[in-house]
């Protein structure tokens, strides 16, 4: 089964991503922050990267532009789930390479259907 | 204006000769009430005083009018004052002018009050300040304390589910036992067990139908025996009626052979000889028929027995099927309430799964409070750079003491505040989120 790992700075958040998916079999990885999750990814290569925008340390945008950079993750599927609501944010986050977009609070249901379409 | 100047000249002396006059007074006499009076005295002249300055220009334009109209009188006491002053002229013009006096007592009054209001706004700011940081705090602690709850509601959460589903699997898998398929032909479920015995059942009933219908087949065959006993004993009788009439030939043969004589006499001997035959052939004839009648009761028995065996071989089989239909479909309805149940589990399940996706929805409420929180803090971290940039601003006039004091200590605040508890707004971008361009976009997007 596909390996994900979810970048949050809120540990809550965290758990929800990863009993949600778990629970659909992925195998999830956590990450607190930007600079976590790029050692993450460095370590070992996932399927696919969901990331929150706002974060100490290294924001979602900037993890986006890090991780593109890797050969390994030029084509890997990364998701910003936020409650950030500036378009110019979003437009950002596109530029910076990522997949989509998902608003906070996520429907479970609506994730893994997003996971499974970036997935194939 | 000359002359004016020489009339406050004048004036002036008279004051001070008042004023000596009056302190002569009170260093002559030794008495209290008298010194009393002569302070009374020099207030008083104080007074005159001020009030002379505040009218010295309207007095002035006065004399400037008059004095040159009247002159004669005045000028005559004026010069009696004139000389008379003119001596002390040279220490009086030594004298602080009034004037100056009173610009540096306003001076001073104005700077009192500005100090005063500098001092204000600089306690203003302190307020603000420790304000600021007691938010900063209370915020702190309630995404802190929210964050402490959600993480255990969730990991809670988690493990009820985690059982809920286990508990929920673990009664699907012991009611599909009794709904599930057969792997070596053995029943395995209750479906399967109540199949396989109706298929035995059928057969054995099968097997007791096809021993009635023997039982049928032979009773007729019996019969057919039966019937040919009958013919055999008719048979039997018509040899029986053959001896006799054999035995009555061979007697009217001995009759006509005595009645010959010597001549008939080995004929005679003949018949007596077939007369014996006739009689053994009647005593077998008899013997058989009594074993063909007691052949014929043994059939008839066993014909009885065979018709009641047949009966009640039937009406059991019919029974005992009956029993275990009533019982198979006692079966096939409890088996329906499993079935039922199983349906029910199911849909228990999925609705254990929205309500799930609720929970897991409603849980991810810290983030967002979090975020709500901090984005509250924001306008003040806004106004506080603000505060600090005036604050600098006003420090840099060179202002009292106090207004220094005051932002010496703001500044110690700042810094202890800093070293302190992180400043909630350590992952937000701050006032740009409740002021950004409102989200026109989807909640999902894939780019």
């Amino acid at each position: 089964m596909a390996t994900i790992l979810t970048v949050d700075d809120t540990a809550s958040m965290r758990q929800m991503i990863g009993f949600t998916l778990n629970d659909a079999g992925y195998e999830v990885t956590e990450a607190a922050d930007g600079n976590e999750a790029l050692a993450a990814a460095r370590k070992s290569k996932f399927d696919a990267i969901i990331t929150d925008i706002n974060m100490p340390n290294m924001d979602g945008i900037s993890l986006v532009r890090e991780l593109r950079s890797l050969p390994e993750y030029k084509f890997t599927p990364i998701l910003m789930l936020t409650t950030e609501s500036q378009d110019s944010k979003r437009k950002e986050s596109k530029e910076a390479g990522a997949t989509g977009w998902i608003v906070k609070p996520f429907n479970p249901e609506q994730l893994l259907n997003v996971i499974k379409n970036v997935l194939n | 204006m000359n002359s004016s100047a020489s009339k406050n000249k004048i004036f002036w002396a008279l004051i001070t000769l008042f004023i000596a006059g009056s302190w002569l007074l009170t260093f002559s006499f030794v008495s209290v009430w008298v010194a009393v009076s002569s302070g009374l005295s020099t207030a008083i002249a104080m007074v005159l005083i001020i009030d002379f300055a505040r009218k010295q220009d309207d007095f002035d334009e006065f004399q400037d009018a008059s004095l040159d109209e009247k002159t004669s009188p005045i000028d005559a006491i004026d010069e009696q004052l004139r000389s008379a002053i003119e001596p002390a002229k040279g220490e009086m013009n030594q004298l602080p002018k009034i004037d100056d006096l009173l610009t540096t007592m306003a001076g001073a009054s104005e700077r009192r009050r500005i100090d005063g209001l500098v001092g204000k706004w600089a306690e203003l700011a302190k307020q603000f300040n420790a304000v600021k940081q007691h938010l900063d705090a209370q915020i702190n602690e309630v995404i802190n304390q929210s964050e402490d709850a959600t993480d255990t509601i969730a990991s809670s959460f988690k493990t009820v589910i985690n059982k809920a589903t286990l508990q929920a699997s673990q009664a699907m898998n012991l009611l599909e036992g009794t709904q599930g398929a057969t792997s070596d032909g053995s029943p395995q479920s209750l479906q399967d067990f109540i199949r396989v015995s109706d298929e035995r059942l059928n057969k054995m009933a099968d097997e007791v139908m096809r021993v009635a219908d023997l039982s049928v087949k032979m009773v007729r065959d019996l019969d057919d025996v039966k019937d040919r006993t009958q013919a055999i004993d008719g048979f039997l009788l018509d040899v029986g009626k053959l001896a006799d009439q054999t035995s009555l030939l061979a007697l009217n043969a001995d009759i006509e052979a005595s009645r010959a004589g010597e001549a008939g006499r080995g004929f005679g001997i003949v018949a007596q000889e077939v007369r014996r035959l006739s009689k053994r052939s009647n005593v077998f004839s008899h013997e058989i028929r009594n074993h063909l009648r007691m052949v014929k009761n043994g059939l008839n028995a066993t014909y009885s027995n065979m018709q009641t065996l047949t009966s009640k071989d039937m009406a059991h089989a019919n029974n005992i099927k009956n029993e275990i239909m009533t019982l198979t479909k006692t079966l096939e309805d409890k088996n329906r309430e499993v079935a039922e149940t199983v349906s029910d589990i199911n849909t228990i399940s999925k609705e254990i799964a929205q309500d799930v996706q609720n929970v897991v929805i409603s849980l991810q409420f810290h983030d967002i409070i979090s975020q709500k929180l901090n984005s509250i803090a924001a306008p003040m971290d806004n106004l506080a750079s603000e505060i600090d940039l005036l604050t600098n601003e006003t420090h840099s006039l060179g202002l009292a003491d106090s207004w220094n004091n005051n932002l010496a200590m703001q500044n110690q605040q700042k810094k202890s505040a800093t070293n302190g508890s992180p400043q909630p707004a350590s992952n937000n971008d701050g006032v740009s989120k409740d002021n950004a361009v409102p989200n026109s976009g989807p909640n999902v997007e894939l780019f």
